[in-house]
């Protein structure tokens, strides 16, 4: 009954707060007249009884004020009222609000975007069962580089660790011909171990997982589907039983659909079982990777010990030494393993974006304390009719909330969008883009966010404007001019902050800007343009036989495509420039007569240092340098001459020449290459080519063996085609061509130019992103040093009306406010320098061709900057000088 | 207004409210007055502490309200105890009784 009690009266207090006010009147003037009345029997005269009465009342108001104060719900009241009274302000000032709102909302908006991205790649918990306890397990090599697992060292890290419930190798996923579903496709598979799945706690929702007895060599070929193949290939038929597949000319059986959602490594389709074809008995093959997971109450640092320690006593007892062999093993959380390289520059732009919210709040600080100087008066009347200094406070913190809160849910709108403008932008390679979205955990990032400026700036304008004695606001407002002082300075103390921090901000946008195009204007060694490509896999095989016709199969490809209108040349490689790379290897230096009868010599031929040599590995025909412009320096490329039955060849680049043969001319010499193929037969390098950037252009060219597809076939190609026609009619004239040589075969179809520009998204994404936050925060600073000056011109026309009254020319009102606002702005570019002498170097993995102090993009942004703040002060200042003596001194 | 009036005792209002109340219902200045007559003057209750006090005890459930006629046909809000108010009066007399007790017994320690 009393909680019920209170509920009521909470509500009616709350709902009809108008109606409780009125009977609370109705009865304090009730009283009143009692008491009068008493005393008029009491025998005053009715006058007298009147004012008795008052006296012992005490104040009416103050009465009904002292209830109110106890009554339930009234705290909400007043916060209510403080709203009502700010959104009025606000209201009041409608242009000043929506230039803050909108600065705000822009802040806050790119800030909980970018955040977005953040959390959704580095942040968020990988989508598995309990992923934390998830690690990925690497070799390291001898300098220092993480890299793939060779198969003897798994199984050794497998059998004698004590760290993991189980580990599990995996082979990133890449695309194999599928055939035997409703149509061909091309489909990213990869191999597995046979536990790989238990280590995710994912079961298939159809059919069975792999057993131990899948993975064993000549095993019965099986494969697991994910749940979007199965619907989209499949035709989500619950039986699996009659499901085989044609994967690379082998038929394997589907035993089991993965449940929707788990897609490991990123957008598989199927897993296969690893090792059917025996394991790889060499410890410096380096094709797997591994994950396992943490047995209960192990540490991802003990496991990093145990694994190392095991790597350290392969590396002490293995016969095969050398550059290859691992040095040491790592253990580190996968989801920091697969977000490696992306978090430098995540965190970069966080930081880009986080300078650009100061920057916003600084205009908005601004704007705020000039609002507030106009109302100091206001301030001043209410704090001497007693308002207490929280209650200023409070205001002032309701009126910053208003704004934030309003700011905020624009711009958390505006960012969903943005997002998914980010997402379109992003580069390819960014890892676990598909997670990136404005989630519950965004959403209360960007709360918090607004909460952090409201608390801020509501807490700073209170300050700033609580903090004078009012008497001396009321005397100041009452002569009017001179006045705020004070608050101006801390107006100038803003603008400089902001021109430090968007220096910073434009000098790093500068730097990576200059980055670009450095690496733009390195010369790529190949052509990029009317290069179309298309990526044919045909099913594999190991004889010689079978070998032969793929050579074949791709001869007649050629030559026929080459018979389309429009297309010049065509060629075909293992593997396209900045398309992932090339394998690598260590070749041997040998002459026919040194080729040991027994593989178990080529070991002690490895120890050799003078005969070894190390190099990417490239099959190619002779067309393919043709289409991508690829230029002979010496000797010939690959022609009729070079059969498969003739002695093999191969060209080499101009950075292996120069490196392995410094004074002497590689032309003639034969290599051994073998472990790269399987085919030990000498090559005899004929040429040298020019070097290309593989890896991107920011990356120093590799050296490279090319061999002849025609004499070293293999069943994956990419084939080249220059053509001056439309790349569609080229493209379905190569399609058609394909369908009819062998209608099982998918193909993938790119420009190179696409391959080509992917491979420079990361770097354009970070340069349009901070390019862009560098570049509003320009505008705002620039907006912000104007307000600033503006206002102090319009503050000091009186004083400036003195001056011109006095004698004053306009050059020197000019010259006065002017150098007032390049003080300001020299103090900041001061501290801007500073700050980004200190700061440039986090952003200096991301540099290329330029230092992070490159003296010309300081100097070419500070100038920049220094105009533009120039430009800035100079309209207000042109405006003083305008100033009328008669109507400045009659002002007010 | 007397010299030796007593300030109210923290606590000690509501419960002179409540023990005014029992007699029946009045109005603001009745209970005002009540309480003056059986503390034999020695608490004056000013507008300022009751009109909160009646309008608090109103929101606890203790004591409910109506507008009614004065002695005078005057028009005045009367308040009445609730039964929530009787037990209070219970609990807060025993309360107070406790109280009184244990501080006569501390000022008769010697």
């Amino acid at each position: 009954m009393p909680l019920f009690a209170k509920v009521q009266s909470f509500l009616r207090n709350f709902f009809s707060s108008r109606h409780v006010d009125i009977d609370l009147d109705q009865e304090v003037h009730a009283h009143l007249e009692l008491l009068t009345a008493e005393n008029i029997r009491a025998g005053m005269p009715p006058h007298e009884a009147q004012r008795a009465a008052r006296i012992e009342l005490g104040g009416i108001e103050q009465v009904k004020e002292q209830v109110r104060e106890q009554r339930l719900g009234n705290w909400l009241h007043s916060v209510l009222s403080d709203c009502r009274y700010g959104l009025r302000q606000l209201r009041k000032n409608l242009g000043a609000t929506a230039v803050m709102v909108f600065t705000l909302a822009l802040g806050i908006g790119a800030t909980t975007a970018i955040f977005s991205v953040v959390y959704g790649v580095l942040l968020r918990p990988l989508p598995f069962t309990d992923s934390s306890r998830i690690m990925a397990i690497f070799e390291v090599n001898s300098k220092g580089g993480w890299s793939h697992l060779a198969d003897p060292n798994f199984d050794d890290f497998r059998d004698q660790n004590r760290s993991f419930q189980t580990i599990a190798k995996y082979q990133n996923s890449g695309d194999v011909s599928v055939s035997g579903a409703s149509r061909p496709t091309r489909t990213t598979a990869t191999s597995v171990s046979p536990d790989f799945l238990k280590i995710f706690g994912v079961q298939p929702f159809l059919g069975r997982d792999f057993s131990a007895s899948d993975s064993k060599k000549g095993a019965a070929l099986v494969v697991l589907a994910s749940y979007g193949y199965w619907r989209q290939y499949l035709a989500s038929s619950p039986d699996l039983s009659q499901s085989h597949l044609k994967i690379g000319g082998a038929v394997y059986s589907v035993i089991g659909v993965l449940p929707d959602g788990f897609r490991f490594p990123s957008d598989v389709s199927l897993w296969l079982p690893a090792d059917v074809g025996g394991e790889n008995p060499s410890r410096t093959a380096h094709n797997y990777l591994a994950v396992g997971r943490l047995r209960d109450g192990v540490t991802f640092e003990q496991a990093n010990r145990d694994i190392s320690a095991i790597a350290r006593r392969i590396n002490d007892t293995s016969s095969e030494q050398g550059d290859y062999l691992l040095k040491d093993g790592i253990v580190v959380p996968l989801q920091e393993s697969i977000t490696r390289n992306a978090r430098p520059a995540l965190l970069v732009l966080l930081g880009a974006v986080g300078f650009l919210l100061l920057v916003a709040c600084a205009n908005v600080a601004n704007l705020l304390l000039a609002q507030a100087s106009v109302r100091e008066r206001e301030l001043a009347i209410r704090s001497a009719l007693g308002a207490a200094r929280a209650r200023l406070i409070r205001q002032f913190l309701t009126e910053a909330f208003l704004l934030s809160l309003v700011g905020g849910g624009l711009g958390v709108m505006g960012a969903l969008g943005g997002v998914t403008g980010l997402i379109a932008l992003a580069p390819q390679n960014l890892p676990r883009l598909e997670s990136v979205s404005i989630s519950i955990p965004v959403l209360m990032f960007a709360f918090l966010l607004s909460t952090a400026v409201a608390a801020g700036l509501g807490a700073f304008t209170a300050a700033r404007a609580t903090s004078d004695d009012p008497r001396n606001s009321l005397a100041e407002g009452g002569r009017g001019q001179a006045g705020s002082q004070g608050s101006q300075r801390v107006g100038r103390v803003i603008v400089a902050a902001q021109i430090a921090i968007t220096l910073v901000l434009v000098i790093g946008a500068g730097l990576l800007g200059r980055s670009l195009r450095k690496v733009l204007e390195v010369n790529p060694g190949f052509r990029v343009d009317q290069v179309v490509t298309m990526d044919v896999s045909l099913p594999d095989a190991d004889d010689p036989k079978a070998k032969a016709s793929q050579a074949i199969f791709f001869s007649n490809l050629m030559d026929r495509i080459k018979q389309v209108p429009g297309v010049r040349k065509v060629g075909a490689t293992s593997g396209l420039p900045m398309d992932g790379g090339l394998p690598d290897g260590m070749f041997l230096l040998m002459s026919q007569s040194e080729i040991p009868k027994k593989m178990d010599d080529f070991g002690a031929l490895f120890q050799q240092r003078e005969r070894i040599g190390n190099a990417d590995f490239c099959v190619a025909t002779d067309g393919y340098f043709q289409v991508l412009g690829i230029p002979l320096i010496r000797g010939r490329i690959f022609d009729e001459r070079d059969g498969p039955n003739f002695p093999h060849v191969a060209v080499i680049s101009e950075s292996l020449a120069r490196d392995r043969w410094p004074n002497q001319d590689p032309i003639g010499h034969t290599i051994e290459f073998g472990n790269m193929d399987g085919d030990l037969r000498l090559l005899t390098i004929v040429g040298i080519v020019g070097d290309t950037h593989e890896y991107g252009l920011d990356a120093p060219p590799r050296p490279t063996v090319y061999v002849n597809l025609f004499q070293r076939p293999r069943a994956a190609i990419t084939v080249t085609m220059l053509s001056d026609a439309d790349t569609r009619l080229v493209t379905s004239a190569a399609r058609g061509i394909l369908q009819d040589l062998n209608p099982e075969i998918p193909a993938r179809f790119r420009t190179f130019s696409q391959v080509y520009s992917a491979s420079l998204g990361s770097r354009r994404f970070n340069v349009i992103l901070i390019g862009f936050f560098g570049i509003v925060a320009l505008l705002l600073a620039t907006a912000g040093v104007f307000g600033v000056m503006a206002y102090s011109v319009s503050r000091r026309t009186r004083e400036i009306g003195v001056r011109v009254a006095l004698g004053a020319g306009s050059g020197d009102v000019l010259r006065m406010v002017l150098s007032q606002g390049l003080r300001t702005i020299f103090i900041g570019v001061a501290i801007g320098i500073i700050g980004s002498l200190a700061l440039t170097r986090t952003v200096e993995s991301l540099l290329f061709g330029v230092t992070p102090t490159d003296p010309l993009t300081f100097g070419g942004v500070t100038l920049l900057l220094v105009a533009a703040a120039l430009l800035a002060c100079f309209i207000p200042a042109r405006r003083a000088t305008k100033v009328d003596p008669m109507v400045a001194l009659r002002y007010e | 207004m007397s010299a030796e009036q007593t300030s109210l005792l923290q606590g000690t209002l509501d419960l002179l409210i409540l023990k005014s109340l029992i007699a029946g219902e009045m109005h603001g200045l009745g209970v005002s007055r009540r309480i003056q007559q059986i503390t034999g003057g020695t608490f004056v209750v000013k507008p300022g502490s009751l009109f909160p006090a009646l309008h608090r005890m109103e929101e606890e459930g203790w004591i409910s309200s109506f507008w009614g006629e004065s002695e005078n046909n005057r028009r005045a809000k009367y308040y009445r105890l609730t039964k929530p108010g009787r037990k209070q009066l219970e609990a807060e007399t025993k309360r107070w009784g406790r109280i009184s007790w244990a501080i006569a017994q501390a000022l008769e320690a010697s």
